[in-house]
């Protein structure tokens, strides 16, 4: 079965060394797949590959088995991220950035589709007001809701728990559980290790660029399980 | 495209810089006209006459050169921060990130940016002829005739001209990232066409062509013309700088 997004042996080095190096990586239909790992350890530079925002310098990332560069703009319908920023305009209501989101992805029942994103993500009583002057919580449930309202069968979300409220949290975890049972192929990334074990079905981690190995999401003491692989991993890159 | 014009649309009529612009080119340039036009009337300073230039003979004609020479280096100004805006503030927002993974290509919302820009300065360039008017005609300049409706549309034209002047401030806002670096080039754009004209260079310099025909200075059809290829350069630059794009800073 093709992956529905896919990294082959890519690498994207930047020049101070930062980037990944030979990531291979699947998502595949109904399997949420949690990416977690320090900060700078190449988690967001992964993300902005798989979506084309950088170019690999060797190896493939592949969007339903195309090469991105060669993929047809259509294939794109059917994929909702969020990579660091929201895509949620200052100026502009939450209920106008959500219709603006979901006419760029070609959504046909645009307004039924902005009020099925408000209600999931409980924003009916921020609707109508400036996302300038939401607080950044609300910003994210925005950027999150516009990311979702489309129904992806692919979903790319980078820390979005980043700035929610426990209510949000929930929400966001109740959508993507139900997103990938009804056959979504998911990547989340997080640096709150007990959360993604609550919903990953496979947990990956990320150091100095590279995949360095799988924690099982029923680890017990998961914390120090990552801490222990990350410090070996540092061990044997130092020997 | 429809989408990324619709959404380019809603974020210019949403904005703030979309409306003080608007009202600064507007009633901005058509006040500073009518204050102009006040102090040729109510002085008899010779030195003050003089620095009013053409707007000292106190008729449409003097009034409508007036409004040119403001609207050629103001209005330009005016246009170019918006257009610096429309593409330094995805950068500045983040939301560039956002723009990305879409089944609308990059190049098309590039696109889309400019078409509903040049629509804005269309109506903005129109609006600001037909203000002028009406404040030529307040201020007693007497009947509109054919030659001041001339001028008033060589205004307007001025206006639209104008579009294909300030596309190379939309190109460096996108290398750059950044709406200041778009301003900047703006300013530098200003300051090249002042140069060519003392350089004598007139017509041939497509920055300062349209200001120069609309103050009624000889200039053929083909130097207006090469507005086209000017334009069209940096429109294809755009876009291609859209479509290559890379988050890599």
């Amino acid at each position: 079965m093709t992956a529905a997004l896919a990294l082959e042996k890519a690498s994207r080095v930047f020049g101070n060394g930062s980037g990944i190096v030979d990531v291979d990586l699947e998502l595949s239909s109904g399997r949420i797949v949690a990416l977690v790992g320090l900060n700078g350890a190449g988690k967001t530079t992964l993300m902005r590959v798989m979506l084309g925002m950088l170019r690999p310098q060797r190896g493939r990332a592949l969007l339903n088995g195309h090469d991105l560069t060669t993929v047809p703009v259509a294939e794109w319908a059917r994929v909702g991220h969020l990579v660091e920023y929201p895509l949620a305009y200052p100026e502009l209501t939450a209920r106008r950035n959500l219709e603006l989101s979901a006419r760029l992805r070609g959504i046909a029942q645009v307004s039924a589709a902005v009020d099925r994103a408000i209600a999931e993500f409980a924003l009916e009583q921020y609707a109508d007001r400036r996302v300038r002057a939401l607080s950044l919580g609300n910003r994210q449930r925005v950027g999150v809701a516009a990311a979702l309202q489309h129904d992806p069968s692919i979903i790319v979300l980078d820390e979005p728990t980043n700035a929610l409220d426990p209510a949000g949290v929930i929400r966001l975890r109740e959508s993507l559980l139900r997103r990938a049972g009804d056959g979504a192929a998911i990547l989340v990334s997080s640096h709150h290790l007990d959360e993604v074990a609550r919903i990953a079905d496979r947990i990956v981690v990320m150091n100095a660029g590279r995949l360095i190995g799988d924690l099982a999401p029923d680890t017990p003491e998961i914390e120090r399980a990552f801490f222990e692989a990350v410090r070996a991993d540092d061990e044997r890159a130092t020997r | 495209m429809k989408a990324a014009i619709w959404a380019e649309a809603v974020k210019l009529v949403g904005s703030t810089v979309g409306r003080v612009a608007s009202i600064a080119i507007v009633v901005g340039i058509s006040v500073i006209s009518a204050s102009m036009l006040l102090a040729a009337a109510t002085t008899t300073d010779p030195q003050l006459l003089a620095k009013l230039g053409p707007v000292a003979a106190g008729d449409w004609h003097g009034f409508l050169l007036g409004a040119v020479q403001i609207t050629g280096a103001g209005g330009l100004g005016g246009f170019a921060v918006v257009l610096a805006w429309m593409f330094g503030r995805e950068f500045g927002d983040g939301t560039i990130a956002g723009l990305f993974a879409l089944p609308v290509r990059r190049s098309t919302i590039a696109l889309a940016k400019l078409l509903v820009f040049l629509v804005w300065a269309t109506a903005m360039s129109i609006l600001l002829a037909i203000v002028l008017g009406l404040v030529g005609t307040m201020a007693g300049l007497g009947p509109i005739g054919s030659g001041t409706l001339e001028a008033l549309a060589r205004q307007a034209a001025l206006g639209v001209m104008s579009v294909a002047i300030t596309l190379p401030v939309a190109w460096a806002a996108t290398l750059a990232r950044s709406v200041l670096a778009g301003v900047s080039v703006a300013i530098a754009l200003v300051v090249v066409a002042q140069v060519s004209v003392l350089a004598g260079l007139g017509g041939w310099m497509p920055l300062a062509a349209p200001a120069l025909w609309a103050l009624g200075t000889a200039v053929t059809p083909v130097q207006l013309a090469l507005l086209i290829p000017f334009g069209a350069i940096f429109v294809a630059l755009i876009a291609q700088s859209w479509r290559r794009m890379q988050l890599d800073r």
